[in-house]
């Protein structure tokens, strides 16, 4: 089966500081996959060269088989690959409902758009009760909910979170990987970016460690919960 | 929906929508006072109902040079109609302008190399002092739209990769090549300049309808351009265009991300704007008649860029009226003329403290698709269902 994701030997520069230096992994239909690491790790640079934003310097990438590595940013959310930009990215001066909106741009299907509208608010019923209110003046929970339910409009079959849990209640965190939890189980595919290892593993199906822009360690999320090198750098057990 | 209220069950897509009007226009009420209740009031109106009160509106908007208001009116210092000319003429810059800077929140500071790119297109195919071929005053502008168009590309393409100040700054770099090519090129006869800019047909020969000193036909040409160019504007605001625009403004990234193809909708934004400056340099050669590379300077396009930022950026009515005092005080107060630009200065800081997004806000325009959006998911799902606080 060819994986619905696939890096390979993928380089990322930002003029000659290398951030990603050969990273190769594949993300399986109906997964959750975590990637782990401390900050300058190169998570958000892998997020960003997955959507789009960020080129490679070399090596490629693969959605669906199909090399997508030269394709622009807005093209791939049209192939369904989606995300939740760290720090929510939310459109500060749009309401809830128009950054929702937004998120359906790429979209021409009214029925699917509105049985996602729903979806949406099904999943964030917080996000229904401020329809009206603007992206910028919600709590960062709420901006969280916003940015992933805007991702969700695209119908995405791979869906993308960087640092979800970041500046948020630990009750609140809870909250949102049990969401990501259901979302994975309607059939999105996930690639989550974490700092917040204990949660991002226990969740995962798979997960990689990422250190200055290697991957050092990979296994199944249960199998790195309990590596003892993972579990000192990451977990504070020791 | 503050949380205290508790549940409100929300009968109709109708007045949810009335509902989200009231609450929008009550969370900002203490910054905006009037004006938001008269936005509040708009909204409610029905479409046939708008059009009606518009038309007004326009209908004195025509009037204006013949009724001559006493108090107003910029005479005896200048001629009435002329100013009137000149409001409007500005008001339609503004209009441009807002597109690239409102919209797109493209922070352009040489504005004023397009509209001198547009008469200097109607001036040198028209003038008898060209050495250019020859065409009706009223073909010139077209082609001056389609040239600062086609500027605008040759510009935005290169640049529009750049952000923020990176792209004030080429803008602004491109404002004073366009002064100095005008200057050094021969062709364009620097100081000296172009005599007798054609002008529309009508009239005889001897006594012309559009005349340099007869201010009125003008103004009403400008302002038929200006209901046109609304139109177009508002259609696009509201069109596909308008929300990548907005979502542009707002967060470039996470517009890419969203699926809108940013560099190209930037790009559009670049060259609607340029065409639109275009058009009003080629009415401006066409009315005074005398083009020259004077007064296509850095302190015009700020000028331009003020009426924008006091109006509102992206709303076209806020730009209008931007436009519209930006032209009409000098104009009134000859006394004050000397320190106009001291003065929109210190209305520019005034503004940026007690009203950061102009006299009239961006805000009233992106409600209307936010209410669209919500029609358009409302009927199946017209309970916003108040579950427990979860924060």
């Amino acid at each position: 089966m060819t994986p619905l994701l696939e890096l390979k030997n993928v380089d990322v520069r930002y003029g000659r500081i290398e951030a990603i230096r050969d990273m190769s992994f594949a993300v399986n239909e109906g997964e959750i996959v975590s990637l782990i690491g401390a900050n300058g790790a190169g998570k958000s640079t892998t997020m960003k060269t997955i959507s789009g934003i960020l080129n490679p310097h070399s090596g490629s990438i693969h959605f669906e088989g199909e090399d997508i590595t030269k394709m622009k940013a807005h093209i791939r959310v049209v192939r369904g690959i989606s995300q939740a930009p760290e720090g929510r990215g939310v459109f500060p001066g749009m309401t809830v409902m128009e950054n929702l909106d937004m998120g359906s741009y790429g979209r021409k299907d009214r029925s699917g758009m509105k049985a996602d509208f729903e979806r949406v608010f099904a999943l964030f019923p917080r996000l229904a009760e401020r329809k009206s209110q603007m992206g910028g003046t919600m709590s960062g929970g709420e901006q969280q909910m916003l940015a992933i339910g805007r991702a969700l409009m695209s119908a995405p079959r791979m869906l993308l979170l960087d640092e979800p849990s970041m500046g948020l209640a630990p009750q609140f965190i809870k909250q949102i990987f049990s969401i990501i939890s259901e979302i994975n189980q309607q059939g999105t595919t996930i690639l989550l970016v974490e700092q917040n290892a204990n949660q991002a593993l226990a969740r995962a199906d798979r997960g990689f460690v990422l250190e200055t822009g290697s991957i050092t360690h990979r296994g199944t999320g249960k199998e790195l919960l309990t590596n003892p090198a993972v579990k000192e750098a990451y977990l504070g057990i020791g | 929906m503050s949380t205290t209220d508790g549940p409100t069950l929300i009968p109709d897509a109708e007045s949810a929508k009335d509902q989200i009007d009231r609450e929008t226009a009550r969370g900002t009420h203490t910054k905006s006072g009037r004006l938001q209740v008269f936005g509040e009031w708009w909204n409610r109106r029905t479409r046939p109902q708008q059009w009606a009160l518009l038309l007004i509106v326009v209908a004195l908007a025509y009037m204006l040079p013949i009724i001559n208001p006493p108090i107003i009116t910029t005479e005896p210092g200048n001629d009435w109609p002329i100013a009137c000319f000149q409001m409007a003429l500005y008001a339609l810059v503004a209009v441009g302008l807002n597109v690239v800077v409102g919209y797109a929140g493209l922070l352009d500071l040489g504005y004023v190399a397009f509209f001198a790119v547009g008469s200097y297109t109607a001036a040198s195919l028209t003038s008898p002092d060209s050495t250019f071929l020859h065409i009706p005053y009223l073909w010139t502008v077209p082609v001056a739209m389609a040239v600062t168009m086609f500027f605008g590309v040759v510009l935005g393409v290169p640049t529009l990769r750049l952000r923020g100040d990176y792209l004030a700054i080429v803008t602004l770099g491109f404002g004073e090549i366009v002064r100095i090519l005008a200057t050094i090129i021969p062709a364009f006869k620097g100081q000296v300049g172009f005599q007798n800019v054609g002008h529309p047909p009508g009239g005889t020969a001897a006594n012309p309808i559009f005349s340099n000193s007869n201010g009125t036909p003008w103004y009403w040409l400008v302002l038929t351009i200006i209901i046109l160019v609304l139109l177009l504007v508002g259609n696009l605001e509201r069109s596909r265009v308008g929300r990548a625009w907005v979502a542009i403004r707002e967060d470039e990234d996470a517009a890419e991300i969203m699926g809108v193809p940013v560099f190209k909708y930037k790009v559009w934004a670049f060259a609607i704007g340029a065409a639109i400056g275009g058009l009003s340099g080629s009415l401006a050669a066409g009315q005074v008649g005398f083009v020259n590379n004077q007064k296509f300077d850095i302190v015009t396009s700020m000028l331009f860029l003020a009426a924008v930022v006091l109006g509102g950026a992206g709303n076209k009515v806020g730009a209008i009226i931007g436009g519209v005092i930006v032209a009409y005080l000098p104009l009134r107060f000859t006394a004050i003329a000397p320190y106009k630009y001291l003065i929109f200065g210190l209305a520019l800081v005034i503004i940026m403290i007690f009203r950061a997004r102009g006299i009239l806000s961006a805000r009233q325009k992106l409600l209307a698709y936010g209410s669209s959006s919500y029609e358009r998911v409302t009927p199946n799902n017209e309970q916003p269902n108040a579950s427990e606080p979860t924060a």
